[in-house]
């Protein structure tokens, strides 16, 4: 069985910052299960000018503790390979794991479009505030061939892609204010 | 943030720090000519030893070759 979920929302901040602030993300106040985040590919398209990314992350703690005694899962790799392609404004990175595959797998994908606001098209308009639109598609499948674990399995990832998605935002938020602070002049 | 081998963590902020000022004045303002590329290969070496030594690149190795799911309303 496989699950899925797909999430939208919208974020106060231009496409562009957004971008920036995805290749900054790690560290955050909210992202301490993050132990390593690694470029290991990466290459720009010298036509399309599309940009690849291939990245690695150690993220610790993936299972509830009624999972641990069964599978003696502690940290997990991440894979996350995306594109950002500056000509259209449109960022998808797909973030998968590579470690306990078996027990369970995780493929989460989100795309960073740009929201322009129908004020900002009008160019006597320059108050318009810019928006990326973030959609999230994941898919989780449990290849435990016990059904009864199996379905636990993925009723938890579901429930814990939740929390976790909320949690991702917040660190993404998080980032994107330091930024603009930054930006700002860096008084603060 | 840390590199996942602790001898790379030098090299990957100094190509992190190269790449975000990249990215940001030249990348996402339509010049997409790459840059960083010496730093970038030492560090890239330094990262696939790592993922060598812990085993980890017939990992990635087939998780690229495995067909990604299906992208919902492709082209979006």
């Amino acid at each position: 069985m496989v699950q899925f979920l797909t999430l939208g929302a919208q974020i106060q901040h231009s496409w562009p910052n957004v971008t920036q602030a995805v290749w900054q993300k790690y560290p955050n106040p909210f992202a301490s299960h993050v132990l390593s985040s690694d470029v290991v590919d990466r290459t720009v398209d010298p036509v399309t000018g599309v940009m690849t990314t291939t990245r690695l992350f150690l993220k610790k703690g993936v299972m509830p503790k009624w999972g641990r005694s069964l599978f003696k899962v502690r940290d997990a790799f991440i894979m996350e390979q995306s594109t950002v392609d500056p000509r259209t404004c449109t960022m998808v990175t797909v973030t998968r794991n590579l470690s306990h595959k078996k027990i369970m797998l995780v493929e989460e994908t989100q795309t960073y479009t740009s929201l322009v606001p129908q004020s900002a098209l009008d160019a006597s308009r320059s108050d318009a505030v810019p928006i990326t639109q973030l959609r999230t598609d994941v898919r989780i499948i449990s290849n435990t061939g016990w059904a009864p674990i199996k379905s636990r399995i993925e009723g938890f990832g579901l429930t814990k892609f939740q929390a976790n998605t909320l949690r991702s935002s917040k660190g993404l938020l998080h980032v994107l204010e330091n930024m603009s602070k930054q930006t700002q002049g860096g008084t603060s | 943030m840390s590199s996942i081998s602790p001898e790379c963590n030098d090299l990957k902020k100094t190509y992190d720090d190269c790449f975000n000022k990249w990215y940001a004045t030249k990348f996402l303002q339509g010049d997409t000519t790459p840059a960083c590329e010496e730093i970038f290969t030492l560090y890239r070496a330094c990262i696939w030893r790592a993922i060598k030594e812990k085993n980890l690149d017939t990992l990635i190795a087939d998780a690229r070759k495995e067909k990604p799911f299906d992208t919902p309303d492709a082209g979006q």
